[in-house]
């Protein structure tokens, strides 16, 4: 335990680090700022920064007048129904963000009525049901799991051999051509996660939410497409759901409030996101995720 | 050293200074307002006043949107002196510019919207739009000068508030309507932040105990709205009736499949939905919709003269004025607003005349160069 983690637990205030009281964050890009006072440099770099130039080339065409007092943002994935069509993406070892780890991200994330996906290298072991992050090679798969997802870069023939093991739902996170995401249908997976996640430093390489159009017209709805990616507004959301997405995962949002506020951080940045979303369906005309579709958004040259 | 000679800081921009208020014949542009208005008026009134909705994308957007059309001047000749008269509704105007709806108009000056629509009458008898949410009773405000006047509709779910509300505005003596349809649920978030650095009792919206109707969190009194409102609207307005925070040419066209007098393009001023688009940019699919059978007014981010002839270029009939008269308002009270307004006059007529536009008449599409992302 760290010297700053053992402060925290025994409820010492900290001085040199004023951590806001958590009503004042209005939005979740301000929880990164109070992550960044908790937590050592080294392991805040690991959770900093969004790449959302992507977004801002995307405006939304909302449509007036339209009664969304039945506004719903329920949706059924994979055997679930799901509060909204946001989930919180797999991230290892939660423990270096806050002593909670994974217990106090789950904690949160249940009280804002989400689905954590687990990663394969958690800092305590989860034996609760949930969706899980599995390793490529070693393809152990716990009675608690309900839902598999195997990150890329991986072999087609681990891909298979798991596929052959299991009638869970299984997943590919890591698609960012049309063509992966072809053979990914093929081969037998029950949904793909548009991602380019381990590659996010390098220059000029295209956001998930900008190969998101290609990937879904590829798909055609066979089965259901995710995406994650610098999404920190209700508007990214809205606009990924437009462009064909089923669902979305937010994976450093969630990390900022479990490092600053534990669980209860973890809540409101969820339910900010969930408020967000739910804003802006109602002030685009849509009253269920059904009807959203490309006519929503206007895509940008630059 | 440097910091400190007198010559450097004699270099320094006295109108971004607050610590002295220029005398009202120093402003030169509508832009010049705004640090006078910031230095007078409480942060949070100044804050209501500047903010946008969310990350304030469609904000700034709105007034990038100027920027990406250029003015082409389409003749040699100057125009001397342009003739800007025209009519909208019956109500003729020396000017194309009306004074968008804004709400609350006592926390920028004690006199509120009775000084805003004295400065209005005065500056040309500038049409002002009144706001559903005014500090003043509609008559007092209607009764504080001559120049005509419209009203701004916030409608309720109950149609008898609706009708209440319109049967006073008339008969105080409102020229039109205009219910704004956008800005269903917005939520501030530099409001919020005011509102965490106050104390919470009194404030409005702080403690209201009424069941919500999504499982959301988000404010869901406006969600009711409706394009059947307009069939209800419809008979109690003796006068025009538009709808206000038109952005697609769809939505403009429903506006009359619903019988609407007029159409008025809006984003609220950034303030309604983030990420939806700058005014300018879709302003010409709507004209190109409306096809000319109804007026087309245009708000959101009009700060100069030359942003004025543009929208007016791209099809606009008109163009309205919501934080600029604000600005004239809590700086100088009804000489500001009348000041702030003959501004934008004039250099309406400036550019105009500047790029051989000897009428309104003459403006159209070739006057200008347009590049939207």
């Amino acid at each position: 335990m760290t010297r700053r983690q053992a402060i925290l637990l025994s409820g010492a205030p900290l001085t040199a680090q004023r951590l806001a009281p958590i009503e004042e964050l209005v939005n979740t890009l301000e929880m990164e700022a109070m992550a960044q006072r908790m937590l050592p440099p080294a392991v805040f770099s690991e959770i900093a920064g969004s790449d959302r130039a992507a977004f801002d080339r995307i405006t939304l065409r909302p449509r007036l007048m339209v009664n969304t007092l039945g506004l719903d943002l329920t949706l059924d994935l994979f055997g679930q129904r799901l509060f909204a069509p946001i989930l919180i993406g797999p991230t290892a070892l939660q423990g270096r963000f806050h002593p909670g780890a994974e217990k106090a991200m789950i904690e949160g994330a249940s009280a804002a009525n989400t689905a954590v996906v687990i990663s394969a290298n958690p800092t305590i072991p989860i034996d609760q049901p949930a969706w899980l992050q599995l390793d490529a090679v070693k393809q152990v798969i716990p009675p608690s799991a309900k839902v598999l997802i195997l990150t890329a870069p991986f072999d087609w023939a681990n891909f298979d051999r798991l596929r052959k093991a299991t009638k869970l739902p299984l997943l590919i996170k890591g698609i960012m051509s049309p063509k992966d995401a072809q053979l990914a249908q093929q081969r037998g997976a029950d949904g793909i996660i548009v991602s380019n996640y381990r590659s996010p430093s390098v220059p000029g390489l295209a956001q998930p939410i900008e190969v998101l159009p290609s990937i879904a017209a590829e798909i055609n709805k066979k089965i259901p497409v995710l995406i994650d990616g610098s999404f920190r507004r209700g508007s990214d959301i809205l606009k990924a759901l437009a462009l064909g997405a089923r669902a979305v995962l937010a994976a450093r949002p969630p990390l900022w409030g479990l490092a600053a506020y534990g669980a209860r951080g973890v809540q409101q940045v969820m339910e900010q996101l969930q408020s967000e979303l739910a804003r802006d369906m109602a002030m685009c005309g849509k009253v269920t995720l059904q009807q959203l579709g490309p006519d929503l958004v206007r895509i940008h040259r630059r | 050293m440097l910091a400190a000679s007198p010559i450097l800081k004699a270099q320094l921009d006295p109108f971004r200074e607050h610590n002295r208020i220029p005398k009202l014949d120093e402003l030169i542009t509508a832009l010049d307002f705004e640090p006078v208005f910031h230095a007078k008026l409480p942060r949070q009134v100044y804050n209501y006043t500047a903010y946008g909705v969310d990350g304030e994308f469609t904000l700034r957007r709105n007034r990038q949107a100027f920027d990406w059309v250029d003015l082409v001047p389409n003749v040699i000749s100057h125009a001397a002196t342009p003739a800007t008269a025209t009519e909208l509704f019956g109500t003729k105007m020396a000017y194309p510019i009306l004074v968008s709806p804004t709400a609350a108009h006592v926390a920028l000056h004690p006199e509120g919207e009775a000084a805003t629509r004295q400065g209005t009458t005065a500056a040309s008898n500038t049409p002002m739009i009144v706001s559903n949410v005014a500090s003043l009773p509609i008559e007092k405000i209607g009764a504080a000068a001559t120049g005509p006047f419209w009203f701004q509709l916030y409608a309720k779910e109950d149609p008898e508030l609706n009708r209440e509300t319109l049967d006073r505005a008339q008969a105080a003596g409102c020229r039109a309507v205009v219910v704004t349809i956008d800005q269903q649920a917005s939520a501030y978030e530099r409001e919020m932040h005011d509102r965490n650095l106050t104390p919470a009792s009194g404030r409005r919206g702080s403690t209201r105990e009424v069941k919500p109707r999504t499982p959301y969190r988000i404010r869901d009194f406006r969600l009711f709205q409706d394009w059947k409102l307009f069939a209800e609207l419809r008979k109690m307005v003796k006068v025009p009736l538009l709808a206000k925070g038109i952005v697609t040419a769809e939505d403009a066209l429903l506006c009359l499949e619903h019988g609407l007098d007029g159409v008025y393009v809006s984003n609220h001023g950034g303030r309604s939905l983030d990420y939806g688009p700058s005014t300018l940019e879709v302003l010409p699919e709507i004209v190109d919709a409306v096809k000319g059978r109804v007026p087309v007014l245009f708000d959101s981010g009009v700060r100069r003269g030359s942003d004025v002839l543009k929208a007016l270029a791209l099809g606009a009939s008109a163009v309205c004025l919501g934080r600029v008269p604000r600005w004239g308002l809590g700086a100088y009270g009804a000489p500001g607003v009348q000041r702030v307004l003959e501004i934008m006059q004039a250099e309406l007529v400036q550019a105009m005349a500047a790029t051989g536009c000897p009428s309104l008449a003459a403006i159209d599409r070739s006057l200008v160069r347009t590049d939207f992302p």
